[in-house]
């Protein structure tokens, strides 16, 4: 992730020591690099750094994680799990990339029907 | 009708006597004369407030120092004036957010009656537009030596509890912070500190190594702790200081509460008349 983009665009950035409870709604972009435990909700985008523990939903426009995060994640467009991302919940999305590296458990949304992740089961070997 | 509450306090004999002559001048220069009344020892500005409210007056300025228009705002207690302010203080930072460098522009903007409609940030019973500091005091810092501003940064961090919005509790070990309206460095494009955006900023700095101390000290001492990495950036629109009881919130570098307290926001409450090259 892109640090100093992520820093002209966030307008809410929860530094490294900082240790939050409750709801953190807000109108504008959402950085975190703190822990966070409650919810967390912007109708644009969450970015979630590597230092970042998070023990919420998450209710985002978009989202780019790289932490870890414990917890649902409903996001409207993109989805990008990247490398260093640890997910442990059920995610909803239009449109999902994940890096190599990211850790992913639960089931995935994406406009239709659920796809549990690692539980995907093997195409059956066509019959000669 | 103008009122015009003059206040020589903080100010040396002689400088306040030369620009009162100065200000005398200009006034009249300008066709903006009113009733002028002076803050004695008998006299403060709430009691100079409450004649101008029973006379009718819908327009209050403050000449003196920024302490005069914080205590002029303070004094308000919701009463609906139109603001304006002359700095007769060389170093005054509401003279630099609001575009007034000089008695003659303040004068200036005056006559030409430029209105804006910005936020009124309340913390307790006072009423500010501008910053409130709590730990480092960047005011402080500036003043420092190199090496003073490297000892004054170099101390034990502060355990905050903070709640915000009434929505979550945040609590961070960090050096200090602000919450800004408005500061002399803010502008209208920039989101930090944006007096008409119906926002407070809440900006914590962490504890920083003695590396990052000497490259971003000029940084801290002019008060944009956004533009060092780590920082905390918070829009909201109450704060509460819960912890450490005691721990003292500052204007200006003067306590003016301490915690457990509290800051909101009301938007776009106050009329002030402001200069063209003001930062918002």
């Amino acid at each position: 992730m892109d640090k100093d983009m992520m820093n002209d665009a966030a307008e809410t950035v929860v530094g490294p020591s900082v240790k939050i409870q409750g709801d953190l709604n807000s109108e504008g972009n959402i950085r975190i690099e703190g822990s966070v435990a409650g919810k967390v909700k912007t109708s644009q985008n969450v970015m979630v750094g590597e230092s970042a523990k998070i023990a919420a939903d998450i209710n985002a426009g978009s989202a780019t994680l790289a932490g870890e995060v414990q917890g649902n994640l409903k996001i409207s467009g993109n989805l990008i799990l990247q490398s260093t991302a640890r997910v442990n919940g059920d995610i909803t999305c239009a449109i999902l990339r994940v890096e190599d590296g990211a850790q992913f458990t639960g089931k995935c949304t994406m406009g239709g029907a659920p796809v549990a992740a690692g539980k995907v089961k093997p195409e059956p070997e066509l019959e000669q | 009708m103008y009122y015009y509450i003059l206040d020589p306090n903080h100010l040396d004999q002689a400088t306040f006597e030369r620009k009162h002559v100065e200000l005398q001048g200009l006034l009249a220069e300008f066709k903006i004369t009113g009733e002028i009344g002076r803050v004695t020892s008998l006299r403060s500005i709430q009691d100079l407030v409450e004649t101008a409210s029973d006379r009718g007056v819908k327009t209050l300025i403050a000449c003196g120092t920024d302490d005069t228009f914080n205590l002029m705002l303070s004094a308000l207690h919701g009463r609906d004036f139109t603001l304006g302010f002359i700095p007769l203080d060389d170093t005054s930072y509401l003279s630099r957010i609001l575009g007034l460098d000089s008695i003659h522009t303040a004068v200036k903007t005056i006559a030409a009656r430029r209105i804006e409609k910005i936020d009124l940030a309340i913390m307790g019973q006072t009423y500010f537009i501008s910053y409130v500091e709590f730990g480092i005091i960047a005011s402080k810092l500036k003043n420092l030596s190199w090496w003073n501003s490297m000892k004054a940064l170099n101390i034990p961090k502060h355990s905050i509890t903070i709640r915000i919005d009434n929505s979550y509790t945040m609590e961070i070990d960090c050096l200090g912070g602000m919450v800004a309206n408005t500061r002399s460095t803010s502008s209208k494009d920039m989101s930090i500190a944006n007096p008409t955006d119906g926002f407070l900023d809440l900006l914590i700095l962490e504890k920083l190594g003695r590396l990052d101390i000497g490259r971003y000290k000029d940084l801290i001492a002019e008060g944009l702790l956004e533009q060092i990495p780590g920082t905390s950036v918070i829009k909201c629109r109450k704060v509460e200081f819960l912890e450490p009881r005691g721990m003292g919130l500052t204007m200006a570098g003067r306590v003016f509460a301490k915690m457990p307290t509290s800051i909101e926001i009301i938007p776009l409450r106050l009329r002030l008349i402001v200069g063209k090259a003001r930062t918002f």
